[in-house]
C-alpha cells in the first residue's frame, strides 16, 4: 500500500496554514456516502470529506483534501 | 517511489545536491523564487537551503493570501460584526490578523459574534442552525481554496439557504507571479511553481512564464527530493537556454488541472477588474468576486461596505519582503518589534508567511544556539 506522506505531511488536524491553499492532506478513501466519502488520513484519523470535484471515487482511492474538499484524486490510487 | 523515506533517502539527497553543484555556474549569482508559502517552509524545514552552493539565492514569493490582504479588507470584512444578526465567520488563521481596530479575535472579545470555522461548508452548516441570523464567511485564499468557497455557494443555491454570504477575498496565483515578472526591481532566474495551487489549475496557465518572460518554471512537491529534483530540473534548463514549464510533482498535479473544481469557480465566481495587494498595489484582473448568478450570497451586495483603504505601519517593510527585495531579516522590525507573540506585519502574523518561517526556523533557532 502507498504510502500517503509522499503527497504531503499534513493530516486531518495538523492540515498547516489552510489559507495558503497550497496545503493538502492525502487521505484514503473507507466508504462512499453520495457526494460525500469517509476517508482516512496516515494516523488514522477520519472524517467525512465533499467527493463533488472527484468523482467517481471508489474504497481505496486516495485523494487530496483541502478544507473538507477533495481537489485531487492522485493516479496511483489502487483501483 | 512509494514511500516517504525514499523522498528523503540521503543518498539520493546527496546526488541531487551534487548534481546541483555541477550545474551551478559558479561566476553566476541564481535568484530562484519559490512562490508558494508551503515550499518555504519546506525549504527551512529540510535544511535545503545548505545543500545548494551558495551564489543560488532563494527568495519568497508572494505565496501567503493573508499575507498579502490589504489591512482594509479586513476592516471591510469586519465591519459586518456591527449588523446584530450577524455571525461573522473566518478561518482560524484569519482570527490574529490585524485590522486597524483590532482583529477578529479583539472583536470577539469585544463581544462581536465572532467564530472560527474549518471550511465554509461549516459556516453553511451554521447558517442552516441558526435560521434567525445571518453568516457571513471571510473567504480568502487562492485557487486551492476557492473550490470549497465555489462548492459552499452551490449548495446553498442548490438548499436554499438565504441567511448565508461570502466576503470574497480570494486571489489568483498567476497574475501576481505576472506583477512581480513586470516590476523593475526585481530580477528573477526561475521559479519553483505551486504544488497544490497547480492541481487545480494544471500547469497550462504558467505557459506565458516561459514564453513570454523566457524563464523556467518547475512545478515542485515538498519533499526533499522534490525541491532538490526541482532544482536540477531548473538548473539544466537554465544551462541548456531552455525556458519550459515543467511538472516535477507529476504525481499529484495533472497537466490541466481539475476540470470540474474549474467549473465550479467559473459558475460562481467572476475576476474583480482590479484588487490591491498588500506589497504589490493594485492588479489588475488578480482576485474573484461572487459572480452574478450568485449575487444572493455575495456580503457585498447584501451590506455596505466601507471600502477602507489603510496604509501599512511605515516601519514594517512587508512589502520589499513580499516582492523578495528584501530578506524577512533585513527588515528593520524583524525579530525586535515584529515576532510571532506580537506581530506587526501579515508576514509574521500567518503562519505560512515568510517571516514567520525565518522566525521559526532561523531566528530561534540562533537564539537557543546562542
Amino acid at each position: 500500500m502507498i504510502d500517503l506522506s509522499i503527497y504531503g505531511s499534513c493530516t486531518l488536524d495538523q492540515d498547516g496554514c489552510v489559507t495558503c491553499g497550497d496545503t493538502a492532506i492525502p487521505v484514503r478513501v473507507l466508504e462512499v456516502h453520495g457526494q460525500e466519502a469517509l476517508c482516512e488520513d496516515r494516523l488514522g484519523q477520519r472524517a467525512l470529506i465533499a467527493t463533488d470535484f472527484v468523482v467517481p471515487v471508489a474504497p481505496g482511492d486516495v485523494l487530496l483534501v483541502h478544507l473538507g474538499v477533495a481537489i485531487a484524486r492522485v493516479k496511483e490510487a489502487s483501483r | 517511489m512509494r514511500y516517504v523515506d525514499e523522498f528523503r533517502d540521503p543518498k539520493l539527497i546527496r546526488a541531487l545536491a551534487d548534481e546541483i553543484a555541477r550545474l551551478a555556474d559558479p561566476g553566476y549569482h541564481y535568484r530562484i523564487m519559490e512562490v508558494c508559502g508551503g515550499h518555504t517552509h519546506a525549504i527551512y524545514r529540510h535544511g535545503i537551503k545548505s545543500l545548494l552552493p551558495e551564489n543560488i539565492d532563494l527568495i519568497h514569493g508572494p505565496g501567503c493570501p493573508v499575507c498579502v490582504l490589504p489591512m482594509g479588507r479586513v476592516d471591510d470584512g469586519l465591519s459586518l460584526t456591527q449588523y446584530p444578526d450577524v455571525i461573522f465567520t473566518a478561518f482560524g488563521d484569519m482570527m490574529r490578523v490585524p485590522g486597524t481596530h483590532g482583529s477578529p479575535l479583539e472583536y470577539k472579545a469585544r463581544g462581536a459574534d465572532v467564530r472560527v470555522v474549518y471550511s465554509p461548508l461549516d459556516a453553511l452548516k451554521l447558517a442552516q442552525e441558526n435560521p434567525d441570523r445571518h453568516v457571513v464567511f471571510f473567504a480568502i485564499g487562492f485557487e486551492t481554496t476557492a473550490p470549497s468557497t465555489a462548492l459552499t455557494i452551490m449548495r446553498a443555491k442548490a438548499l436554499g439557504i438565504r441567511n448565508f454570504s461570502v466576503f470574497c477575498n480570494h486571489v489568483l496565483i498567476v497574475p501576481a507571479i505576472r506583477a512581480i515578472l513586470d516590476s523593475p526591481d526585481m530580477r528573477l532566474d526561475a521559479f519553483i511553481g505551486p504544488g497544490h495551487v497547480s492541481t487545480v489549475i494544471g500547469c497550462r496557465p504558467y505557459l506565458f512564464i516561459a514564453r513570454n518572460y523566457r524563464k523556467p518554471i518547475v512545478i515542485s512537491g515538498f519533499e526533499p527530493v522534490d525541491l532538490l529534483q526541482s532544482m536540477v530540473m531548473i538548473l539544466r534548463q537554465l544551462a541548456e537556454g531552455r525556458a519550459e514549464v515543467e511538472n516535477q510533482y507529476s504525481r499529484v498535479v495533472p497537466w490541466d488541472g481539475n476540470q470540474a473544481a474549474l467549473r465550479a469557480m467559473a459558475d460562481v465566481f467572476e475576476l474583480r477588474p482590479y484588487f490591491e495587494w498588500r506589497g504589490l498595489g493594485f492588479i489588475s484582473q488578480s482576485a474573484l468576486k461572487i459572480s452574478e448568478a450568485c449575487a444572493e450570497w455575495d456580503a457585498e451586495r447584501r451590506f455596505e461596505i466601507p471600502g477602507v483603504r489603510v496604509t501599512d505601519p511605515k516601519a514594517a517593510q512587508c512589502g520589499e519582503v513580499l516582492k523578495g527585495v528584501l530578506k524577512p531579516h533585513q527588515c528593520k522590525l524583524f525579530g525586535r518589534e515584529c515576532t510571532p507573540e506580537h506581530p506587526i506585519g501579515a508576514l509574521m502574523v500567518s503562519s505560512e508567511g515568510a517571516c514567520a518561517a525565518y522566525y521559526d526556523y532561523i531566528h530561534r533557532a540562533a537564539a537557543v544556539a546562542d
